[in-house]
């Protein structure tokens, strides 16, 4: 016993070890990606190969499921999650089958995938379909439905309904199921699926035999056949539907007919399964006829056969048509060994029906004791009538919290619709605001600049205004000076110098001589007080001070302040009245702002300020001889920040010229334009 | 020299001058036994002013003026200046010998007096000694016209150059030298666009590049203008 297992986990350690090493040596032959891609591919068709076994195909599996697990979280992988966890459940392994499942339906709500998520609870619903836990099945068949349906998969959806149908049909709510499958069959209709459409109708046949309507169930089986002729591969079904039809015919009482359908199902290759349905179903009519004749061969085969394929199920039919016979042939103690056979079988599987049936065949072989196996039928079959009760107000339960859910999700959606239209909305109008203040900002600042230009013009022309008002005053003052020398001075010593040459010294020769030299000095003097007078008034001085009046005037005051000498130097073509006076305060600020510097930080003792003209560009070269710029770097940087952008206010050029310990010079070139 | 009595007439504000060339006066009738002067004296323009009419209405004559160019204006306002006086002298006696003796010695001035008045005589003051003085009037009385050096000196300069300038450029040179701003000219009857226009032909006429009007000061000062 406990070779076996070593034995498969060798298995499977040795197929791994050879799926890795396969990968690795692809992986170094080709695109790495693709190798991902296209292995996890590979495995997963590995996995459904029939040639390997089962431990292989799960090693397989195991393997692309380690490697999905290395990739990103998007649908493809979800997508393959899924397969594996439904090659698992074909492959019955339950844990497994669980594990990734869940796994694939988180994943699949995270990315909101509805297929995915229907995918995974189709394939719960059928783990639970096959372990006979119906409500569970009907549960994950009803949220696949619906996810289903939400992104108008049809022929998935129809599956669903069609399972769903079948889940009501196994708790008696038949009209319940009816619908389910009439919905089912429109789709279907629609896809022209007639493999489904045969399966649907067949169902509807057996719950209407269920219903005890005999007419309308062979209808329905008709129909199905007619379907059924459209299929590839019919003949076991072929086979079910007889066997069905004759059912039907057998309890509607009509044995005859019932065996002829029987006897066309039992034709040549059919499945055990079926021959043993169609044979003990032949030998139950035949008995009802009071035909003994191979009755029990037939049905001994029967179970015979239903034991060997383990279908508990039938083999506890057999017994009970065992039963049946030997209570037939008033063989009281086999009959009633058979049934409580099949009673104690019954209680096992759970199946109530064909317990309750157990339990009167009991009742009606055993006289003595029929009370009591009455009073157990009526108790068993109030119970189980409270349990299809509760199941099915369950299913509707479940069919209503489901829409409720819907209806959440869709209000959950509709909320977060609702809000982040309000959050763009709210975004976008903080980012209108947002725009808008820097909007306002930026014409503030403008505003600001230009006030502070225009507030730079003002100063400039008070400036020069001061000036020119000082000029005028000099000027007068000194037209005052000139004209006094000149009338009053200048004319009272003329007329006391003839005065004094007409007066007739006496005296020798040389007081005479002496005389004469004195009125030739005071002549001479006269001349002089003359030309004073003429200079102070006649020296030509425009009024109108000019630009270089007052950078002159600055350079004085600076040269004063930082005790240096300076040297002005100015090309006389420059025409400074038709300079803007934009350029003109920009430049007299350019070079105080220099001079500034100077007095701060250079500790020159010569500084030369020079403006020349070269092709309409005016240039101005501001140099000293302190300690150079870099050494003043960190403290001038306002000034020199201040210089730069008034001269890239003007388009001009400006040049520094630093040479540590050795002073520095400025070079700017403004373009002027003519107007 | 006709040996008589001259009338003479000295305009001056200084009566220290007007002293100065009485002395001169006297010196020559010290010179010369026949000759006499009699002298009259005004230091403003009305005292002138009411010599000449005086002299003018009782019909005597006037034989020599000196006249001072700069002198306080009349009370009426009708004279501002010598020139104002020397032009009414001019026409009440024709053929009096006037003398022009000021302080001026600008180009401008002295070109405007002897258009103007076409003196007999035109002394500079710093010129004069008492012999200059001397000479003067008896130059004036018997041959004039006499100038003192350097009205002679302006005179040459002048002519020495082929520039022609009318009054009017004159006087917008004169106004500029002193500095006179160019909407306060107004004593030139031209708008300040025909000014401008005409400053611009000067600088042309002198080849001065400059916008600047100090240069084309310069230059005309240099050549004789101002």
């Amino acid at each position: 016993m406990k070779s076996i297992p070593s034995i498969k986990i060798a298995c499977c350690v040795l197929c791994i070890v050879y799926i890795s090493a396969n990968s690795i040596t692809e992986k170094n032959t080709d695109n790495t990606t693709w190798i991902v891609q296209d292995s996890i591919a590979l495995w997963l068709q590995a996995a459904r190969d029939k040639s390997y076994n089962q431990v292989q195909q799960k090693a397989f599996l195991h393997k692309a499921h380690t490697f999905l697990q290395s990739k990103t979280n998007d649908a493809s992988k979800a997508k393959a999650l899924s397969t594996i966890a439904y090659r698992y459940y074909q492959l019955k392994d339950t844990t497994s089958f669980q594990n990734i499942n869940k796994k694939t339906l988180i994943l699949a709500t995270q990315l909101k995938d509805s297929f995915i998520i229907a995918d995974a609870h189709w394939s719960y619903a059928d783990y639970y379909l096959n372990g006979e836990l119906y409500e569970q099945a009907y549960e994950h068949f009803t949220i696949a439905y619906n996810h289903f349906n939400g992104i108008q998969k049809e022929y998935e959806t129809a599956r669903m309904l069609y399972a769903m149908g079948f889940i009501k049909g196994r708790y008696r709510d038949y009209n319940g199921s009816e619908v389910l499958f009439f919905k089912a069959i429109e789709k279907f209709k629609k896809l022209n699926n007639n493999k489904y459409l045969y399966d649907s109708y067949n169902q509807l046949g057996l719950l209407q035999n269920d219903i005890q309507e005999y007419d309308r169930a062979l209808f329905y089986h008709q129909k199905a056949l007619e379907y059924l002729e459209k299929v590839a591969n019919k003949k076991n079904n072929y086979a079910i539907s007889l066997n069905n039809i004759g059912i039907t015919y057998m309890k509607k009482g009509e044995y005859r007919k019932a065996i002829d359908y029987f006897n066309k199902g039992l034709v040549n290759n059919i499945e055990v399964e079926n021959y043993a349905r169609l044979i003990e179903n032949r030998a139950y009519s035949r008995l009802m006829l009071g035909d003994t004749l191979h009755i029990k061969k037939d049905m001994l085969r029967a179970l015979y056969i239903r034991d060997s394929i383990n279908n508990r199920a039938a083999v506890m039919k057999s017994k009970i048509r065992l039963g049946e016979y030997y209570t037939f042939i008033k063989d009281t103690t086999t009959a009633f060994r058979y049934a409580q056979e099949a009673n104690t079988l019954a209680l096992r599987i759970k199946n109530g029906r064909d317990y309750l049936e157990s339990l009167d065949l009991m009742a009606k072989l055993d006289p003595g004791n029929a009370q009591h196996y009455l009073r157990r039928h009526i108790q068993y079959n109030d119970s189980l009538i409270t349990v299809e009760r509760k199941v099915q107000n369950k299913f509707t339960r479940i069919a209503f919290e489901t829409d409720e859910y819907i209806a959440e999700t869709k209000r959950l959606s509709e909320q977060r619709i609702w809000l982040i239209i309000t959050g763009f909305g709210a975004l976008l109008i903080l980012s209108l605001l947002y725009f808008l203040r820097i909007q306002r900002t930026k014409t503030e600042k403008l505003l600001l600049e230009t006030e502070q230009q225009k507030a730079n013009e003002q100063v400039y022309l008070l400036t020069i205004q001061q000036q020119t008002v000082l000029e005028e005053e000099k000027i007068k003052e000194r037209n005052r000076i000139s004209e006094e020398l000149h009338d009053g001075i200048l004319s009272r010593l003329f007329g006391t110098r003839v005065g004094l040459g007409f007066l007739e010294v006496k005296g020798d020769t040389a007081a005479r001589e002496q005389q004469q030299s004195f009125l030739t000095e005071l002549q001479e003097i006269e001349k002089d007080i003359r030309d004073v007078s003429h200079q102070l008034h006649s020296t030509f001085e425009n009024v109108e001070v000019n630009f270089t009046n007052i950078v002159e005037q600055l350079l004085q005051d600076k040269s004063d302040q930082g005790g240096f000498a300076f040297q002005f130097e100015v090309d006389k073509n420059i025409a400074w009245k038709q300079i803007s006076e934009i350029i003109k305060v920009n430049v007299y600020r350019i070079v105080q702002e220099a001079l500034q510097n100077i007095v701060k930080h250079a500790a020159a003792k010569q500084v030369s300020v020079s403006f020349s003209l070269n092709n309409a560009i005016l240039v101005c070269i501001i140099e000293d001889d302190g300690k150079g710029f870099i050494m003043t770097k960190r403290s001038s940087g306002i000034g020199i920040k201040n210089i730069r952008s008034r001269v890239k206010k003007m388009k001009g050029t400006l040049r520094f010229s630093p040479e540590t310990g050795s002073g520095t010079s400025i070079h700017i070139h403004i373009p002027i334009s003519n107007s | 020299m006709e040996e008589r009595t001259y009338t003479a007439l000295l305009v001056d504000d200084h009566p220290l001058i007007s002293a100065a060339y009485q002395s001169a006066f006297h010196h020559i009738e010290k010179e010369h036994q026949d000759i006499f002067f009699e002298i009259l004296t005004a230091n403003t323009c009305d005292s002138a002013i009411a010599i000449i009419d005086e002299y003018a209405h009782a019909n005597r004559l006037i034989d020599i003026v000196f006249l001072d160019m700069r002198l306080p204006p009349s009370k009426d306002g009708k004279f501002l200046s010598g020139e104002d006086i020397g032009l009414r002298i001019n026409k009440f006696f024709p053929d009096a010998r006037q003398v022009v003796c000021t302080t001026f010695n600008d180009n401008y001035r002295v070109h405007s007096i002897l258009k103007n008045l076409d003196p007999d005589g035109f002394l500079i003051k710093n010129d004069i000694t008492p012999v200059e003085l001397v000479t003067t009037i008896k130059e004036v009385l018997t041959q004039p016209p006499y100038y003192s050096k350097t009205v002679i000196k302006l005179l040459r300069k002048q002519i020495s150059n082929d520039l022609i300038l009318d009054d009017i450029d004159r006087k917008i040179l004169y106004e500029l030298s002193l500095g006179t701003k160019l909407k306060d000219i107004t004593e030139i009857p031209l708008s300040t666009a025909g000014i401008i226009k005409r400053k611009r032909h000067l600088k042309q006429i002198f080849n001065i590049k400059s916008a600047d009007d100090r240069e084309l000061v310069i230059i005309a000062r240099e050549k004789g203008f101002i």
